[in-house]
């Protein structure tokens, strides 16, 4: 049983703390792991980290008996294969992937406004670009993390199928990590930006599949009835898997690099202000 | 003496704020000057309280006009690192539902500053200070609403603050509650010597617990001074009841005693020009008048904001309107009974 002072001793140093977008950040994390969805998450990582242990324990099997000699030359001829199938690689996972950012970006800034928490953020010593910063920081940082593990998939098993000296290492898989990186922060400035124009964590989820659908279809429609091909560089669903591909070098990628940097730019920075006007101090006040 | 004691807590001259660039001014040329103590800030809902509070945390900017907090200029590169010596307690309900207080006042306590490890021992503290020690772990959502306004307080105190804003800290509470809530109010004060700012529409909170009053209507001030010269100028209200009715001279004569509120069958109001109400017998007895009843009004404070707020409608009791008078030069001048510590803001708004 705590003991304490009759009264409020005074506080600490105030300034031994760490950045604000930082402390969000965390707090935003510890949410997520409270919620359903956050613990689901949490599963779906621990399902992959046994993954590999079982795949360390083949290796294991592997080193130690010239049975499983036959697997070590299907690392080399499977796992060399060209650009389309590093990737490919992302390409199970890329609806998957916009829904679950839906779920939990949708909610991200629209909880903040239903519960009025953010004019409270703001009367601390937090400034509007702290609270942008760590809303884009988490939502881009989730993605990216849930993909890291598939984009890193043949290096891993390179290394467990065919040893230190396996035929990835001088290849492909770590050009996927900055296509993930754009993609990620692609889809974090659309959740937030999304999020941000939301009263409730539910609107959230539908803003961004709405967005996500609506430019999309949009955009398939503007290019049936013109034929102009580059205007499919709007649809995020089809940039998020154009950009692995441009960084692989696939032959026909599905956009070319001009539109796909111009297509990502504008809905970066379109829902990137989107959410900076929407979180500005004046519209935190209620 | 700190130098930083001795500057106002709060000052601004001629603050105006508006919302949108096109829209009418939410804060209409506000010019006060504030001391070190609980100020209570009183006006009905939309008369700008919470706005003022928003401009003075930098929420809001001003469209005019300069201000001081805690001797920092308004809107100054600085002002991001005053916000950590200023706590605020919001309106509404500003909590993080699946949050359990401890989570999420250790949270706040690292927004303004805390090492992490500092802000969780700082938590438990404070949470004891405001009386939720033994419910700090559950979820804020299963609290009540004197639970959720001390976890609001905790909050705004985590990290020792020199000054906090509360803004109608006593919503929703039951006469305990209540109670409870201005004695921490009173406590911040005494024991933590920090300056409070408390904004409501009820104004028995803020005469139990202010030392400074600024009554606030439409943007405006419309009153300010100190509890004590108020209460001082409540001394000298009295209603006074004669034997019979005063003849008109005698009732001209009445403005030798003080100002006359009201007259209705035979009995007056009068603020006093002097504290001493045995001055009525005196003039009785001068003016051949039968005095069988002097009363003195210590408990009309709600006619105080009435009176403020509404000068040419409601005078004397604050309920029955008195016929129509000679218009005033200035509607805005303040209560009679309130020692304006400058003048009203309208004044300078020309």
């Amino acid at each position: 049983m705590p003991i304490y002072a009759p009264t409020l001793p005074p506080a600490p140093d105030l300034h031994l703390g760490q950045p604000p977008a930082l402390v969000l950040m965390r707090f935003d994390l510890a949410r997520l792991w409270r919620q359903k969805i956050g613990r689901f998450f949490g599963f779906s990582f621990l399902v992959v980290l046994l993954w590999k242990v079982a795949r360390i324990y083949v290796d294991h099997l592997l080193q130690t008996n010239q049975a499983f000699k036959p697997m070590q030359d299907f690392a080399k001829t499977i796992l060399t294969q060209g650009a389309e199938f590093q990737a490919d690689l992302l390409n199970p996972t890329s609806y998957l992937l916009w829904f679950l950012v839906a779920l939990v970006g949708g909610g991200l800034v629209a909880r903040d406004t239903l519960y009025r928490v953010r004019p409270l953020m703001y009367a601390h010593p937090v400034a509007p670009k702290d609270y942008l910063l760590a809303k884009l920081g988490f939502a881009s940082g989730l993605p990216f993390l849930i993909l890291l593990p598939f984009a890193l998939l043949p290096w891993l098993m390179s290394l467990l199928l065919a040893g230190l000296n396996g035929p990835v290492w001088a290849t492909a898989p770590l050009r996927l990590l900055p296509a993930m990186a754009i993609s990620s922060v692609l889809m974090g400035s659309l959740a937030v930006g999304a999020s941000s124009m939301a009263a409730t964590p539910r609107a959230g989820i539908g803003w961004v599949l709405g967005l996500v659908l609506g430019a999309g279809t949009l955009a398939s429609m503007i290019q049936g009835l013109t034929g102009f091909r580059a205007i499919s560089a709007l649809n995020p669903v089809l940039l998020a898997e154009a950009w692995p591909q441009l960084f692989v070098g696939v032959s026909r990628p599905l956009v070319d690099w001009l539109p796909a940097i111009l297509g990502t730019a504008f809905h970066i920075g379109l829902w990137t202000y989107v959410a900076a006007r929407r979180t500005r101090p004046s519209e935190a006040v209620i | 003496m700190n130098p930083a004691l001795e500057a106002p807590l709060i000052a601004f001259e001629n603050l105006e704020v508006r919302y949108a660039a096109t829209a009418a001014p939410a804060l209409k040329g506000l010019t006060l000057s504030l001391e070190r103590g609980i100020v209570g800030l009183l006006g009905p809902n939309g008369a700008g309280k919470s706005t003022l509070l928003k401009a003075l945390l930098g929420l809001l900017k001003p469209s005019r006009g300069s201000g001081t907090v805690l001797d920092v200029a308004l809107g100054a590169a600085e002002s991001a690192r005053l916000r950590g010596r200023i706590g605020y307690m919001p309106e509404y309900d500003a909590l993080i539902e699946d949050a359990s207080a401890y989570e999420q006042v250790a949270f706040w306590g690292e927004l303004s500053g805390l090492a992490p490890e500092a802000a969780r021992d700082r938590a438990h503290e404070v949470l004891y200070f405001v009386g939720l020690d033994e419910s700090r772990y559950r979820p804020v959502s299963g609290y009540s609403t004197g639970m959720r306004q001390r976890v609001k307080l905790a909050q705004a105190l985590v990290h020792s603050p020199e000054l906090i804003f509360l803004d109608e800290p006593t919503n929703g509470l039951d006469p305990d509650g209540r109670r409870r809530m201005l004695d921490l109010v009173l406590r911040v004060h005494a024991e933590l010597g920090t300056g409070v700012i408390l904004a409501s529409h009820l104004l028995g909170d803020v005469e139990r617990v202010a030392d400074q009053l600024v009554i606030l209507d439409q943007g405006q001030i419309k009153a300010a001074g100190s509890m004590a010269g108020l209460r001082r100028a409540l001394a000298k209200r009295v209603e006074l009841r004669f034997l019979d009715p005063l003849s008109p001279a005698q009732e001209a004569a009445l403005a030798d005693l003080g100002a006359v509120l009201e007259a209705r069958n035979g009995l007056y109001d009068l603020e006093l020009t002097e504290a001493d109400p045995t001055g009525a017998f005196r003039w009785a007895e001068a003016h051949g008048a039968t005095l069988v009843q002097v009363t003195p009004r210590h408990d009309r404070l709600d006619e105080v904001l009435l009176r403020a707020l509404h000068p040419d409608a409601v005078r004397g009791t604050g309920l029955r309107p008195t016929p129509p008078e000679p218009p005033r030069p200035d509607q805005s001048e303040p209560a009679p009974n309130l020692t304006p510590l400058t003048g009203p803001s309208s004044q300078r708004e020309a």
